[in-house]
């Protein structure tokens, strides 16, 4: 079984192919952004520009033919509502032209399952950060099959606090690994810490690096902001691992890319005797073929939706997906 | 003797001048930067034992601090048993609650407060274990208290506990009334206790 995951949420547009777990294609183009961040209307125009090539290019690399697919699999949310839209707009094409199933896809669902399986480990404690979500959660069999939320920020995800932060002090470009590159070599200096049992928040962090980037080097403010925030989500993924009994954990999202983040969960899963796995980058950015594992889980447990009801939901909450083995 | 170990301190027993102690040590994390791992250990211990002391003088049953170390908490040990290894009788619930109101009204919440933490000697109630604990009178902060109970007790038990609870406490409606509206949000809709 050949399935094909399409992935829009948004600032990439990727398109995957798997079959039986096994990645065959993973094919993305991503919108660049300048210094003003990401306009909705516009990243969904530049998906629509290029959803017919990327779709082409994933299923000739694979070196399959269109008739080879054998099910469908998008990202039904959360993201921004127009960039969701060209992605469950490809999907539903190609699952009518095709005559295959389909399979609407929670995006946390992916990162989180992509990190798991490829790294071998069977039921984790899993830290998702990216730009937008920052949740440590685990696999909790009632009222059904879900990731269950042990802790979560309170206000915005990491990535995103990192980046407008970045901003903020005037770095370009301040996008994604740029604090992180500047914090090479940085000391540190003291910042706001912020944990509530197994939750967090950063943006009185973020608030008061950006006041005393003015007394200190920047180099110094970036150390110091991402050994803090780091820090934060090692404490609460460390309390979740004990508080569950656990012994593997696992980091994912467009954040566990990080090098000095797997570091530090690495240790701290160490000192508890903990497994701890992560996957490879290009399934940490957003991406098609996380999608794509999902949705075929869910097909081959006989789970799809017909046409006229795959919608999309920008808030669609990680905990309200069935998750299947 | 490790007693138990929680994801910021371990709990040591230890015998001390012949009376056997409780030692609460918040232990380096080797994941941290040496500077926030410090700050970070230095600040919890002072602010659990500036809470633990205002606690005590107020009368809470709760362990008295023997003495206080950089990083550590030495604590009388309670006799009892801990209430999450047993079925909370009526009486003990409705204690509970009253020490919980007691406490929001010095201006403190537990931060976990949950059958994990309460010791129950034949009846008699103490509360342990404030390595949550603030000093805030949000009523946000004082509903979450309840909310673990909540989902930590049988619901006629509970029933018992927030009796308790109103008995003692002259803010409680207002506490009640945000208790029920952080149900309706939706992160708390499927998230239970563990």
């Amino acid at each position: 079984m050949a399935v094909i995951g399409i992935e829009s949420s948004a600032h990439t547009f990727g398109v995957g192919i798997v079959d039986n777990g096994k990645v065959l294609a993973n094919e993305k183009e991503m919108y660049r952004i300048g210094t003003t961040g990401m306009i909705p209307n516009e990243v969904a125009e530049f998906h629509v520009g290029n959803a017919g090539q990327v779709i082409k290019r994933a299923i000739l690399k694979a070196g399959l033919r269109m008739g080879d697919i054998t099910g469908v699999g998008y990202t039904r949310g959360p993201g921004m509502g127009p960039c969701l839209q060209v992605g469950q707009l490809s999907a539903k094409m190609l699952a009518k032209r095709m005559r295959v199933k389909i399979a609407p896809v929670n995006h946390g669902v992916g990162h989180i399952e992509a990190a798991r399986i490829f790294s071998g480990l069977r039921d984790p404690v899993a830290l998702y950060v990216s730009g937008g979500n920052s949740q440590i959660l685990k696999i909790s069999e009632k009222p059904f099959r879900h990731y269950r939320v042990l802790g979560e920020t309170f206000d915005i995800g990491i990535g995103n606090m990192l980046d407008s932060f970045a901003r903020e002090i005037k770095l370009n470009p301040a996008w994604g690994s740029t604090v992180d590159k500047v914090a090479k070599g940085g000391r540190y200096v003291q910042l706001p810490y912020n944990v509530k049992g197994m939750d967090f928040s950063f943006t009185g962090l973020a608030t008061k690096a950006a006041t005393l980037a003015k007394e200190h080097s920047k180099e110094d403010i970036c150390f110091s902001l991402e050994e803090t925030a780091f820090s934060m989500l090692c404490e609460t993924a460390e309390r979740a691992l004990l508080l569950t009994n656990s012994n593997e954990l696992c980091v994912c999202g467009g954040v566990a890319q990080s090098v000095r983040l797997r570091e530090m969960l690495g240790i701290m899963a160490r000192e508890h005797g903990a497994r701890f796995g992560f996957c490879a980058n290009e399934f940490n950015a957003d991406n098609g073929a996380m999608i794509a594992l999902v949705a075929e889980r869910m097909l081959r447990n006989g789970y799809s939706v017909p046409l006229a009801r795959c919608d999309i939901e920008q808030r669609y909450r990680v905990d309200s997906a069935v998750v299947f083995p | 003797m490790m007693v138990s170990e929680g994801a910021e301190a371990k709990i040591y027993s230890k015998k001390i001048f012949g009376k056997e102690l409780l030692v609460k040590a918040r232990e380096s994390k080797g994941y941290r930067v040496p500077q926030l791992d410090r700050s970070i250990r230095r600040w919890r211990t002072k602010n659990e034992a500036k809470i633990m002391r205002t606690l005590y003088s107020a009368g809470i049953p709760i362990p008295r601090i023997m003495a206080l170390g950089e990083f550590s908490i030495f604590m009388e040990r309670l006799d009892g048993r801990l209430m999450k290894d047993f079925d909370f009788k009526a009486n003990e619930a409705e204690e509970s609650g009253r020490i919980l109101a007691r406490m929001h009204g010095l201006g403190i919440v537990h931060g976990d407060f949950t059958p994990a933490n309460i010791i129950s000697d034949h009846g008699k109630i103490s509360v342990i274990d404030f390595g949550l604990s603030e000093f805030s009178k949000a009523d946000e902060e004082r509903a979450l208290d309840l909310l673990l109970m909540k989902r930590a007790i049988s619901p006629l038990m509970y029933k018992r506990f927030a009796k308790g609870y109103a008995s003692e406490f002259k803010d409680q409606k207002a506490v009640f009334r945000r208790l029920a509206e952080i149900e309706t949000r939706g992160r708390y809709q499927t998230r239970t206790l563990l």
